[in-house]
């Protein structure tokens, strides 16, 4: 299509794309800029990774990385996984109180979980995973969202699809396994990529949860450090970075799972 | 409806076992705890005589946790910008300027970028010696402000750093309605002789109506909901400053006083239910395609 607008509107644009861009960067690269390089009192810049060694290893950040990493990974497979199940027989069979179910399901969405804490937190010393990194994943291996986006996905599946596996003699299970969930990837991926995003910047319930510095995620961990070396600022950034960088690279990876049109269906209805 | 009529008579309930098992015990279970909870004198250590109304009465008449909840509810301030910005980001993905498509990513990165990473980059920024917002205020001869440690900046601050990261989100379901709106209309009405704006107002905002109401009402409930940007951004600044959770988690995990951190939450939940039955409620009144509440109904 050929374009008709005049030039001021493109430069209108390309103005206002660029003062968000640096909005958006901006803290993001200062963190960088600021773990590495120090003003000294006669106005020079001296430029050192010191830091980095530092917070690796005095604040000991290996294994609360490793930690991150099981922990997101864990969730997102989780909620994927059940949220997927429980979507299929919402979506897709017949039974008494489906409906009941399902109303009941999204109405915990309605529950903030920051205003459930101290029960869960009870719950979870109950069953005798107090600092466990279980006690981190547990709780939230499944959101109502989640559920929500599957029986969405799984209602645009042709009956057909289903049908046909069912005359070769698949199984409620083999169905979901071989048909629902391949034809339902975009939005699967899309939870996924969600899930992960939520599970690498989570504070409030690892705070709460964990105790020892070993079962610490990477929150924690440069939270501690926030009180810690409050003298030298740049371990925490630092840190930080360490914290940044593999879920920039998640996003880079899995850019094109970032799709407005499965938010969308949230609309839509 | 013809599918379903083959499937074991078990297997709905072997689906759902663990989703209704988790959201059960820890939500909806969890629920009905913290409600009994508000009503007793429950600790960390010991626990839970019936005392009422006690917990509720000395919340609302200290003036701690008055103040908290007026910070919540002004908190409410940041849903307008945070749609503002995130629709105008929106418009630059969709206006196909060159690397438009980059600037997708670019918006996201605040997104992914974990809450307590993105308070420690603006706590730098807002560092009230050598910051580079007080600085730079400085060039402009403007005096220090207290980012960090007077009222109402520190409010201000963590709701910036909640705009940043949420922005890039909310633009995504803005992008989603925009490119669904039909080209055919826009090019009808600007043939018709409706300017730029017009084309906007009368075209594109009426058919992004929904998703834009979806914006406010999910942005509004998690600014009530906040805890993170608050928690590490204006770490140290007096608990008068901050919002309702950190009140909640400084007085369940910091003071083991269970019973008032759950009525503290019982508050909050009912100022978030309120906000959702007024949505509701907005939302049935009006005859402009929007059915039924935020979810039901089709977006045109």
């Amino acid at each position: 299509m050929i374009d008709r607008r005049p030039p001021m509107v493109w430069a209108w644009w390309y103005a206002v794309a660029a003062v968000l861009v640096c909005v958006a960067v901006g803290p993001a690269a200062y963190l960088v800029l600021a773990s590495v390089a120090t003003r000294d009192a006669s106005g020079g810049v001296s430029w050192s990774f010191a830091a980095y060694a530092s917070a690796w290893r005095d604040g000991k950040l290996g294994g609360p990385l490793v930690n991150s990493i099981l922990v997101t990974a864990a969730r997102a497979a989780l909620n994927v996984i059940i949220a997927a199940m429980a979507a299929y027989p919402l979506a897709r069979m017949r039974f008494r109180g489906r409906d009941t179910v399902f109303v009941l399901l999204l109405a915990t969405m309605m529950i903030p979980e920051q205003v459930v804490v101290v029960p869960m937190f009870r719950t979870v010393v109950g069953l005798g995973l107090f600092d466990t990194l279980a006690a981190v994943v547990v709780p939230f291996s499944v959101t109502a969202l989640g559920i929500y986006l599957c029986r969405q996905a799984f209602a645009q599946i042709p009956m057909e699809m289903e049908e046909a596996a069912r005359m070769d003699g698949a199984g409620s299970l083999r169905v979901w396994w071989h048909v629902m969930l391949p034809l339902s990837a975009p939005t699967l991926s899309t939870l996924a990529l969600f899930s992960v995003i939520g599970a690498w910047s989570d504070l409030l319930w690892p705070l709460i949860v964990l105790q020892s510095r070993e079962h610490a995620t990477l929150p924690v961990a440069i939270s501690g450090l926030m009180g810690q070396f409050a003298t030298d600022a740049r371990v925490a950034y630092a840190a930080s970075v360490l914290a940044l960088v593999p879920i920039v690279l998640v996003l880079a990876a899995a850019q094109r799972f970032m799709r407005s049109d499965v938010l969308g269906g949230a609309v839509k209805g | 409806m013809s599918a379903g009529r083959e499937h074991h008579r078990l297997a709905p309930l072997a689906f759902l076992a663990p989703a209704v098992v988790v959201l059960g015990v820890f939500f909806a279970w969890g629920f009905a705890r913290v409600a009994w909870y508000s009503l007793t004198d429950t600790s960390a250590f010991s626990g839970g005589d019936f005392v009422g109304a006690d917990n509720y009465r000395r919340l609302l008449t200290t003036g701690l946790f008055v103040a908290c909840l007026i910070n919540s509810v002004a908190y409410l301030a940041v849903t307008p910008l945070i749609a503002g910005v995130a629709l105008v980001a929106a418009m630059c993905v969709a206006s196909e300027v060159k690397g438009s498509r980059w600037l997708r990513a670019v918006f996201f990165l605040p997104v992914v970028t974990p809450t307590i990473v993105a308070a420690l980059a603006w706590r730098a920024l807002y560092d009230e010696n050598d910051g580079l917002l007080n600085t730079a205020l400085e060039w402009f001869g403007l005096g220090p402000v207290g980012w960090l440690s007077e009222r109402p900046w520190t409010l201000i601050s963590a709701m910036l750093v909640t705009l940043w990261k949420g922005f890039g989100f909310y633009m995504l379901v803005l992008l989603g309605a925009l490119l669904a709106v039909p080209r055919e209309q826009r090019e009808a009405a600007a043939l018709d002789g409706a300017s730029r704006w017009g084309v906007f107002r009368h075209v594109v905002l009426p058919s992004i109506r929904p998703a834009l109401v979806l914006v406010m009402v999910v942005s509004a409930i998690s600014a009530l909901k906040v805890f993170d940007e608050v928690f590490v951004t204006i770490r140290g600044a007096p608990l008068e400053h901050q919002t309702v959770v950190p009140l909640v988690y400084e007085l369940a995990f910091e003071q083991g006083r269970f019973g008032l951190a759950s009525a503290a939450g019982c508050v909050l939940f009912v100022v978030v239910l309120g906000l959702s039955l007024l949505n509701l409620w907005l939302g049935r009144g009006d005859g402009q395609g929007r059915p039924r509440g935020v979810s039901g109904g089709k977006a045109r």
